[in-house]
């Protein structure tokens, strides 16, 4: 799908802009490893923690985020474009489930799935980051059921019309027309979304799911304790900065390129 | 099966006093924080859409902060970090504390936001009419901004208020904590999630009906 170029003077001059972006990134990443690694010296307990929370609490947090992200969108699309069926009693069920979960502190979500589902029945017992994964489903997939009837309603009722004149049923027609529309005005709130749950899936660390947080958490309280196990000196303002810079690293990008994309797209 | 075991009834007569309290640290909480992050963003809103140098500059590193990081870890920092400077603050002061300057950071983009849709010609007409520059903010910008920022402010009130639950973490008496705690005391916790999560959605569904009545009534007449 080629659409004409109505005006590639700014979208040149945004592209270059991004181009800076990026080079000015990467040169700061370059310029702050050179610091890092020459220029400042590292305390000698600083190796050993980052390295383990960077081995084992990153990859749990991008788990649970990939997981949460790839669900909630999936389950919302369905639930968003559901939505703007007329039909009361599944419009009702719906709206009631966005409320809901909306409504709840996700952390109350969390305590649901991790304490309430197993107390319920037995076999619906989840590990830590499984239920943070899941809380965040069932919250994420909320917010985005809520922006896709927005954006599905806000796609011209001629295009429902001119599918349904081209044969196409209830389902081929927002497979194929309404929903490839409307998934652009989605695009930026969902990687919105993304940063949410990249942010929220620390929850984790409420019921003890080792990712970032409690990853760090637990290091900086093992440093406190006396020689074979620490080394009896507290450490927690750089170990949770040191936190605070990476959950910035990994968020700021995003949410420039959300507020780039909502610029460029609605 | 538990369910068979099943008794809110009891569960809420028996810990009625506890939950009690506290709903009403969590209440207490989130006014304290609600009624900080209002000036937070009130303050911080207007320079920065005012342009006020230095301030507006230290703001926006401030908002970018606040909104990149969890705020789990925020909470953590203030809570586990700040003692090794010598700085001990209690649970109670954390969680108003945390949740106060998180709320701030977003209502400074409401009101930032509110503050600069108001037209620019009036505040000219303010100007014209002999209104000092701070006359101008209190008579024209504020009462105007601040309608327009109104149900986005009211929105990061209600996550104050939703993210007071986060407490929990640092061991102190709100709501959900209290909850949890009986919890594993009694092993009721279906109960104990039900009471929880009601109360929850009782206090967020009418803080959201009361933004929708007040927003049909603050409403500028020329939008209505």
């Amino acid at each position: 799908m080629s659409t004409p170029a109505v005006s590639t003077a700014p979208a040149l001059a945004s592209r270059r802009r991004l181009v800076t972006c990026l080079v000015l990134g990467a040169l700061a990443v370059g310029a702050a490893y050179v610091l890092v690694a020459f220029v400042i010296h590292w305390p000698d307990w600083a190796e050993p923690i980052a390295r383990y929370v960077l081995t084992v609490g990153l990859p749990a947090t991008l788990q649970v985020s990939a997981a949460a992200v790839v669900g909630a969108t999936v389950i919302g699309i369905v639930l968003g474009t559901l939505l703007t069926i007329g039909w009361l009693p599944s419009r009702a069920l719906i709206r009631g489930y966005i409320e809901i979960f909306r409504g709840l502190p996700i952390l109350v979500t969390v305590f649901i799935v991790y304490f309430g589902l197993p107390a319920l029945t037995p076999s619906l017992k989840f590990g830590p980051l499984t239920a943070t994964a899941i809380a965040l489903i069932l919250w994420g997939s909320a917010q985005v059921a809520e922006a896709t009837r927005g954006a599905v309603q806000s796609i011209p009722r001629e295009q429902h019309e001119a599918a349904s004149a081209l044969g196409f049923g209830w389902v081929g027609r927002h497979r194929r027309v309404i929903l490839p529309q409307a998934l652009r005005r989605l695009l930026p709130p969902l990687v919105g979304l993304l940063v949410n749950i990249i942010q929220n899936s620390t929850l984790a660390a409420a019921i003890g799911g080792i990712e970032l947080l409690q990853a760090a958490k637990s290091q900086s309280e093992r440093l406190t304790f006396f020689p074979p196990a620490g080394i009896g000196e507290i450490h927690a303002f750089e170990i949770f900065a040191g936190l605070m810079v990476l959950f910035f690293l990994i968020s700021f990008p995003l949410t420039r390129l959300a507020a780039m994309l909502e610029k460029r797209l609605v | 099966m538990l369910l068979a075991t099943y008794d809110l009834w009891s569960f809420v007569s028996e810990n009625w006093r506890e939950l009690l309290q506290g709903l009403e640290n969590t209440l207490k909480v989130s006014a304290i924080a609600i009624a900080g992050s209002f000036v937070i963003g009130v303050v911080l809103g207007a320079a920065r859409a005012h342009r006020v140098p230095v301030v507006s500059q230290i703001t926006a590193v401030y908002v970018e902060i606040i909104r990149n990081t969890p705020i789990l870890v925020q909470i953590f920092l203030i809570f586990y970090a700040l003692p090794q400077f010598g700085i001990l603050l209690d649970q109670f002061t954390v969680a108003w504390l945390s949740v106060m300057l998180w709320g701030g950071a977003f209502n400074s983009e409401n009101f930032r936001a509110g503050f600069e849709a108001v037209p620019y010609r009036y505040r000219e007409a303010g100007n014209a009419l002999g209104f000092s520059p701070r006359a101008t903010f209190f008579n024209v910008t504020l009462p105007i901004g601040g309608r327009i920022a109104l149900p986005s402010s009211i929105n990061t009130y209600i996550s104050v208020l939703k993210n007071t639950s986060l407490m929990y973490v640092i061991g102190y008496e709100e709501l959900t904590t209290t909850a949890i705690n009986i919890a594993n005391l009694t092993l009721e916790t279906l109960e104990a999630l039900t009471v929880l999560g009601l109360v929850y959605l009782a206090l967020v569904w009418s803080l959201s009906a009361a933004i929708r009545a007040l927003e049909s009534r603050l409403a500028l007449p020329e939008a209505r």
